[in-house]
């Protein structure tokens, strides 16, 4: 009997956290369902939920006028980039703090992570300036630098606390075999690290693809990345709102799904480590 | 040769890391600050000249509004992100079924860029097209929600939508701090037969002290750099009715032509968060150390 008790206890707190779930997924679900509407059902009042005629010509518009395929691609490599770019930087340092650590390891990861508190806009203005310096205004690989040089300080830690879960032992045993440094990193290290790096790369993708702040503010039109898109989308055209939500649902299609195959990952590294 | 080089390695790989940050985030700090005690208008000038800006800044009613709201929307959104994080968090905790799944449904809008869910969130508090037509529609015709609109409420609709964002990862960290409580004591609470929802007030939750501060510092900081929210929603509109410091030193900087102040307020808000995450990290550091 205590156990039916139980049981049908369990089944209701699911179902209360499905409802939630369901409320928390509204805004989401209602953008993908907006995405296949004519613009008249969009806002039709009251709302329509399933029964309407499905339509695609959303996107074919969408498509067609801006060429969406260039801000899909630019987000592809500027996110994309900049994740490679900060974990090949990222790893030897994160290395160096989990197995070398000196009196001063912890200082310096805590210093690194107080500079992603600080407010972005403080250093905007003059990255602006150096880019048009530059002649790098609304450049795609300028943007996969500064975005690395953005998440740096979260990639270090992340790998950090994945790397220290990997017992030193190992590494020593390594050593007291012969392997130099470069094997050890290659061979002993690098396999042992690959679901951390994994986790990291996800969550630091996610990051660069979401970015709004930076890319808004220096590209334009030859490096601007979906975000940018939308923004530019949303402006002028006043309330399109069918065509808005076909541009955002394929902005937000690769996290959604990226996210569901990895969920451990995408819960570890959005919660920075704190979840496992 | 390769000696020095084996012993020295950590120090020469970490070299790369922390040159970035550094002449990343100070460098570019200390010329914003410089700037910010100069007369530049449209172009940067370097004559320092007193305090001018931070003058025009006391001055500004643009900036007052922007940091009233800073206040208004920052301890609401923290107040309530916390809370709902933490009621979510004990839920899940119930030995849910597909636990998993729920988790990464919770922490979906987080995931998600708010320009681009911000879409969704124009429409359902647009007056006459989302919530309220849906409720009118269900034969409440007096039912009203144009917040977007309305001056004096629409910093509120930011902060639904910040709470919206961040409450799923409220939720993860918080039930990472539950499930961290030794599971002794409770079994232990529950044959003295303690209530269950005792066993939370009295021995989980304050146990888990360290982590609600960690959420609060995380959730002041996204609070304080909140600027795609307020793009993504209302542009800081209507007015200037919802602008946060960080939308009107873009305002300033980008529209305006008026670099001085978009210095001069940035280094305001970098002075708010300092008070706020400083104390932290130096309380941080003392506990790792003793």
């Amino acid at each position: 009997m205590a156990r039916a008790v139980t049981s049908q206890r369990k089944a209701i707190n699911t179902a209360i956290a499905w409802t939630i779930g369901f409320l928390i997924f509204f805004p989401i679900l209602w953008t993908i369902l907006t995405s296949f509407k004519t613009e008249g059902t969009a806002i039709a009042d009251p709302p329509v939920f399933l029964f309407f005629d499905w339509t695609l010509e959303n996107y074919a518009v969408v498509q067609e006028r801006s060429n969406y395929m260039r801000f899909l691609w630019n987000s592809v490599i500027i996110a994309g980039g900049s994740t490679l770019l900060g974990v090949i930087v990222a790893v030897p340092a994160a290395w160096a703090m989990a197995f070398v650590p000196s009196r001063r390891t912890k200082d310096i990861l805590l210093w690194m992570l107080s500079t992603k508190m600080l407010p972005a806009v403080g250093v905007l203005y003059p990255i602006y300036l150096i880019c048009i310096e530059l002649g790098v205004l609304d450049n795609r690989a300028a943007l996969v630098i500064i975005l690395m040089l953005i998440n740096l300080p979260i990639i270090v830690w992340m790998l950090y606390t994945y790397f220290r879960e990997i017992p030193g032992e190992i590494l020593e045993a390594a050593r007291m075999d012969g392997a130099s440094l470069r094997n050890e990193i290659l061979y002993v290290l690098t396999p042992m690290a690959i679901p951390g790096i994994a986790s990291t790369v996800l969550l630091n993708f996610i990051l660069a693809w979401n970015e709004a702040f930076w890319t808004l503010n220096l590209t334009a039109v030859d490096a601007a990345p979906l975000t940018a898109f939308i923004a530019s989308y949303s402006s002028p055209e006043g309330l399109f709102f069918a065509k808005l939500s076909a541009a955002s649902t394929m902005a937000i299609a690769p996290i959604l799904i990226l996210g569901w195959f990895s969920q451990k990952q995408l819960v570890r590294g959005l919660t920075f480590g704190a979840v496992k | 040769m390769s000696k020095w080089l084996q012993d020295n390695m950590p120090k020469i790989v970490l070299a790369p890391s922390f040159i970035a940050v550094m002449i990343f985030v100070y460098g570019f700090i200390g010329w914003t600050a410089w700037v910010s005690l100069t007369r530049s208008r449209l172009m940067p000038r370097y004559e320092l000249d007193s305090f001018i800006q931070y003058e025009r800044l006391a001055a500004s009613p643009r900036f007052e509004t922007a940091m009233v709201n800073l206040f208004i929307f920052g301890s609401l959104f923290i107040i309530i992100a916390m809370v709902l994080g933490l009621l979510l968090a004990i839920l899940l905790d119930q030995k849910i079924r597909t636990e998993g799944a729920i988790r990464t449904i919770y922490l979906y809008p987080m995931a998600l860029s708010m320009i681009v869910t911000g879409t969704a969130w124009k429409w359902i508090l647009n007056p006459g097209l989302g919530l309220e037509a849906m409720v009118r529609g269900w034969g409440f015709e007096e039912f009203r929600f144009d917040w977007l609109v309305d001056p004096d409420m629409a910093i509120y609709t930011i902060v639904i939508a910040a709470i919206w964002q961040s409450s799923g990862f409220v939720m993860a960290l918080f039930l990472a701090g539950l499930r961290s409580v030794d599971g002794e004591i409770i079994k232990a609470a529950q044959v003295d037969g303690i209530p269950h929802w005792r066993v939370y007030t009295a021995i989980i939750i304050p146990s888990m002290a360290p982590i609600f501060l960690s959420a609060f510092i995380v959730l002041a900081h996204l609070a304080i750099k909140s600027f795609d929210l307020v793009i993504a929603l209302t542009g800081g509109g209507p007015g200037y009715a919802t602008d946060l410091p960080a939308t009107y030193m873009y305002a300033m900087a980008f529209s305006r032509g008026d670099i001085g102040q978009a210095a001069s307020s940035a280094m305001v808000m970098m002075l708010v968060v300092f008070a706020i995450v400083v104390p932290y990290l130096y309380s941080e550091l003392r506990t790792k150390d003793g």
